[in-house]
């Protein structure tokens, strides 16, 4: 066995695993990929293969080709060493970075869409540029993190922030000028937001005036109280409760009264966070610890609702609920269209995020170590005194993530206000009909950065929070022991929310399934099978479409989450933290405006997409990654470092140790990543409504256009077929995992 | 050594896997392909019938008017449409003047309804037309033991309280159709405040113009202002609605066909829109896409069941006026600004 000396710092890893360097097989496929694949290409078909646009047809025209090649050649000289010198990784640097610039020069000189050979070439430039910047010494991480930084910079700068940088012009600059007036007037209409409102009698600033008093001045009182013994210790804190409580009262207070898509909007997501916060906790840690054998339930129902296209429940909660509803109607005698707005829609979404917050919760209270629990026991703690002082400062991260998700999910939802919404405005919606209804892509941009600030904000908020607490319970050490149960004052009202939670569950789906084999739902209630064999000409073929290019892109939403995670969560390197946050934009951003986005940005020049299934496929992989990040690092939080360790100090290189060490405790969290984002844009709507084509449409697409044509059969038949088809992968995947499971547990218990 | 070739096994399945779902769909020659914006069900029917007649393919994509021109703004530089069928006239006429499309004069211009082409002029051409009207779900008024209003003033009476459904102009072609309507037949004044008093009356302003026909059909609300044509589709399809029009006048709409300007196959778009107005094209309108509106060449023989202009008392909608983008985003600012906001019961 041969042990290498450590030349410098930077470059750790002693383990070679061939005889040349990894540099030296990238410039081999620089070389290879360059000569044999075509720059560019015409047509929509991005793998087309077209000999006239080859690096070999093009080495007698195009210089830029020419010396990337000959860079290639250098570089491939210049790899072949398995740990070069500081010196030669400086070298390395400059020519990638050279080539890659070569190769942006050549798309647009040629100034026509990329094609598959550009891209091998611009990569593989771009893998030789990380690792060599590890090399150099003056990226303080191994080769591999080095390339995996660079590359995922770049995706998400293209993807992500090019995109969004092309809305954001859009909100300011109209028709070639600079201007702030769609702003000022978006603000200024009621559709967004009134204050004042001089149809009512009362006075809403007076009012907000008010609350905001009485809630600062309570604050005060508390505080004081509180911290009696020692006022002037605590003076600057007091002073800070007392303001934030005077602001939030005076803001609930505006929102309250006020009127528009704001108050709307955040009213609903504040409200929605917190119930569906606290029933996937609830249901998590009934699943765990209840007494009760209901965690055999748990697992179908929220799968179940997670499945679904949104607005196919919301429609099947109108014949429930609405003026005509089975319940409100026939079995409650009442008359009323109040379901309609944001009661409905908040119905709608706690059913849809309750399973994201169950699904992000219940990895954590598994993970929950029983031997600290028994430890409290031990030392004589009552069950809630246990639950007070040690379960819940363990949860406490893992909730604030699920507040979180289920807050940016609910002022991004499209779905469920479009169709439960009753024309109550939203802020998502009106993005949408700003460009729908007022033909205006300015103002939906401007609403657009509005929402973005918004999540920014509860974004920061969060984070602030979660850094204060340590939650590593996972230790490497053997632990053993039973969880303790739960306490019976929380456990029945738990049961009994998840019980009327099953219910409501069963009720909906029950009457969706009927609803695709009669007639006319509600009306006509002869059973027919015509909605079925209806999809067989239009529908079943855009199904299958959907589901191939939604499971092309959970592979890399998964993977891609899983290694951001690991990037942020594991390596300190510059602009970590800037990596975090714009991963996490994709997220934030209504898919509406993500989607205008797209097509602005993609439309034209050597990055244009429009019209490919490659752009579907990329905005499935960067909407659902954010999904596998926060699984990933929520998983991270709870493994202690010291494993790591132990397999640096074995001279185990980053990527061994994340192979073999990371990967199998986090297989978990990458399966349910993997199937999250197969879902997740099975159901997506808002963000690819605007870039299917004629050639790949999408199934949501689809149903939406039949229910909002009145043929609700047929939409239900295909929604049943799309549920049907996402329960088979779901338990498939399971299957599998629960095969390859080992020692790292399941993702999710049935 | 085994691990290693279990491996490479491994690998190779993967990547036979990801070529399989990434092979592309083959593009076929002599393709048009149509931005469409009237229902699915009349889309599939000229995917189906337009090969037959021509032997070209054809490709579509549903889109909303207003979807539909956004876009056309975004792919302006680079259209992958050849041409935009149906849809509400004012977005095709934005979108001619944006140089977004072009005019094209068809074959069967002389045989195109003249007051329509009057209107349309050389910007684009009439598919179809539609009339303002109302779905009323006269089972529920009866029960409720409410008359069956008449006019647009019937409307405002406080008893019909929560039981209407109309279009937000905000969003939809027709909500702005209904307002242009109203305060066509009633004048300034008088139309502002019918609007304010129907505003009390309204228990949803919905998104999309045929949703209020919908509502009707499901007893959500008694009447919805609606295209007499989606009123009657809702009908057909067995909802307990029957369709209305008010007897002191209402407006109508001009379905657009427009040939995208830059589209990648002219030659097939021109083809296609020679096609569409034949009349044996637009007779399929009825007769299998479940849409009725008024066909816009002459020798199209009638549906029994479309809505004519002769039953019914149409307005002589000023369409230079009222079609005017600047008139009608003051108009909808109004509205918004001034009726929108008031709150209201909700019962």
């Amino acid at each position: 066995m041969s042990v290498h000396t450590v030349t410098h710092p930077s470059a750790v890893p002693a383990t070679v695993h061939g005889r040349v360097g990894t540099p030296f097989w990238w410039a081999l496929l620089i070389l290879v990929g360059g000569l044999a694949l075509p720059w560019s290409r015409q047509g929509v078909n991005v793998l087309a293969y077209d000999a006239a646009r080859t690096g070999l047809w093009l080495l007698g025209q195009a210089w830029p080709v020419v010396t990337a090649l000959v860079l290639a050649a250098a570089l491939l000289f210049l790899g072949r060493q398995p740990l070069p010198s500081r010196t030669s990784g400086r070298v390395m640097l400059g020519l990638s970075t050279l080539g890659m610039a070569l190769t942006v020069a050549q798309l647009f000189m040629r100034g026509e869409p990329f094609g598959l050979g550009a891209v091998v070439v611009f990569l593989g430039f771009l893998s030789i540029a990380g690792i060599s910047l590890s090399y150099s010494g003056w990226l303080r991480v191994e080769p591999f993190a080095g390339a995996a930084i660079l590359w995922l910079a770049v995706f998400i700068g293209v993807f992500i922030l090019y995109p969004l940088g092309t809305m954001l012009a859009t909100s300011v600059w109209v028709r070639g000028e600079f201007t702030l007036d769609v702003f000022r007037q978006t603000l200024r209409s009621p559709t967004f937001f009134l204050f004042e409102n001089p149809w009512t009698e009362v006075s809403e600033r007076r009012l907000a005036q008010w609350v905001g008093l009485a809630a600062g001045f309570a604050a005060l009182a508390v505080q004081l109280v509180a911290h009696r013994r020692e006022l002037g210790r605590h003076a600057l804190r007091i002073a800070a409760w007392t303001l934030v409580s005077a602001a939030c009262g005076y803001s609930l207070s505006a929102l309250y009264t006020g009127f528009g898509a704001l108050r709307n909007s955040v009213l609903l997501a504040l409200s929605v966070g917190l119930v569906s916060t606290a029933l996937g906790l609830s249901f998590a840690l009934l699943a765990q610890r209840s007494r009760f054998p209901i965690r055999s339930l748990m697992g179908p129902f929220s799968t179940l609702s997670m499945i679904t296209p949104p607005f196919v429940l919301g429609l099947a909660m109108i014949y429930m609920f609405g003026r005509q509803g089975l319940i409100t109607n026939r079995l409650l005698g009442m008359n009323t269209t109040a379901f309609y707005g944001p009661l409905g829609v908040g119905v709608a979404q706690v059913l849809a995020f309750t399973p994201l917050a169950y699904l992000v919760l219940t990895g954590v209270v598994r993970s929950l170590d029983p031997a600290m629990e028994e430890a409290a026991q031990t030392l004589r703690a009552s069950r809630w005194r246990l639950f007070h002082t040690v379960t819940w400062p363990l949860l406490r991260p893992g909730v604030a993530n699920a507040f979180l998700l289920c807050v940016i999910e609910s002022l991004a939802d499209f779905g469920n206000p479009l169709i439960l919404g009753g024309g109550v405005p939203f802020l998502p919606t009106e993005v949408f009909f700003a460009i729908e209804g007022r033909f205006n892509q300015n103002e939906a941009a401007v609403y657009g950065v509005i929402l973005l600030f918004m999540t920014v904000g509860v974004f920061l908020l969060q984070h602030y929070w979660l850094r204060k607490a340590s939650y590593v319970t996972v230790t490497g050490k053997p632990s053993s022991g039973h969880p303790s149960p739960l306490p019976g004052a929380l456990e029945y009202p738990m049961v009994t929310a998840f019980v009327l939670w099953t219910l409501l569950g069963i009720m909906l789906y029950a009457s969706v399934f009927s609803g695709s084999f009669v007639k006319l739902w509600g009306f006509n209630n002869t059973f027919t099978l015509e909605h079925y064999e209806a999809l067989r000409t239009s529908g079943l073929g855009v199904f299958l479409d959907t589901a191939r290019l939604a499971a092309i892109a959970a592979v890399p939403s998964a993977l891609v989450g899983f290694l951001i995670a690991y990037v942020v969560g594991r390596l300190n390197f510059p602009g970590r933290s800037l990596l975090e946050f714009t991963s996490m934009l994709s997220f934030a951003v209504p898919g509406t405006v993500m989607g205008i986005g797209y097509v602005l940005a993609f439309n034209s020049g050597p990055l244009r997409l429009t019209g490919t299934e490659l752009i579907i496929i990329l905005a499935f992989v960067f909407r659902n990654m954010p999904v596998g990040i926060r699984s990933g690092l929520a998983a991270l939080q709870q493994i202690d470092r010291s494993l790591e360790e132990a397999s640096t100090t074995l001279r185990a290189s980053n990527l061994t140790t994340l192979r073999r060490i990371l990967f199998p405790l986090l297989v978990p969290a990458v399966i349910s990543g993997l199937m999250f984002s197969f879902v997740r844009a099975m159901t997506a709507i808002s963000q690819v409504i605007f870039l299917v084509t004629p050639s790949t449409n999408l199934a949501t697409v689809l149903i939406l256009s039949w229910v909002g044509h009145g043929s609700i059969g047929r939409g239900a038949a295909l929604s049943c077929v799309l549920i049907a088809a996402m329960a088979v992968v779901v338990l498939l995947l399971n299957v599998v995992l629960h095969r390859t499971g080992r020692n790292a547990g399941r993702a999710i218990t049935y | 050594m085994t691990k290693l070739a279990r491996r490479t096994w491994l690998a190779a399945a993967w990547l036979l896997v990801a070529g399989l779902l990434l092979a592309p769909a083959a593009g076929a020659q002599g393709t048009v392909t149509v931005l469409c914006s009237p229902s699915v069900v009349w889309c599939d029917v000229l995917k189906d019938e337009f090969p037959k007649a021509t032997g070209i393919n054809l490709e579509y994509i549903r889109l909303s008017s207003g979807e539909g021109l956004a876009r056309l703004r975004a792919e302006k530089d680079n259209p992958t449409f050849d041409v935009w069928f149906g849809g509400t006239g004012d977005p095709h006429l934005i979108a001619f003047r944006e140089g977004l499309t072009e005019f094209y004069k068809p074959s069967s211009w002389d045989d195109l309804v003249p007051a329509f082409r009057e209107v349309t002029g050389e910007t684009y051409l009439p598919l179809y037309a539609g009339i303002l009207g109302w779905a009323v779900n006269e089972q529920m008024l009866n029960s409720m033991g409410l008359p069956i209003p008449r006019t647009w003033k019937d409307l405002t009476a406080p008893v019909y309280r929560g039981l209407i459904a109309m279009p937000n102009p905000n969003t939809s072609g027709t909500g702005y159709t209904m307002l242009a309507t109203i305060l066509q037949i009633y004048g300034e004044d008088e139309g502002w405040k019918l609007l304010r008093d129907l505003h009390f009356n309204v228990a949803q302003y919905t998104r999309a113009g045929a949703e209020p026909g919908l509502l009707a059909g499901r007893g959500e609300v008694a009447i919805g202002v609606t295209f007499m044509h989606d009123a009657l589709h809702q009908a057909i399809q067995g909802f307990p609605v029957t369709v209305k029009a008010p007897a002191d006048g209402t407006g109508f709409e001009i379905g657009g066909l427009s040939l995208v300007r830059n589209g990648p196959n002219r030659e097939a778009a021109i083809r296609f829109i020679e096609w569409a107005l034949s009349p044996e094209a637009q007779v399929l309108a009825a007769q299998r896409g479940e849409s009725y509106q008024l066909p816009t060449n002459v020798n199209t023989p009638l549906d029994e069941r479309s809505p004519r202009f002769s039953d019914v008392r149409v307005i002589p909608y000023d369409f230079e006026h009222w079609g005017d983008p600047a008139v009608r985003e003051a108009v909808v600012s109004r509205w918004t600004n001034e009726i929108y906001p008031i709150p209201r019961p909700r019962n």
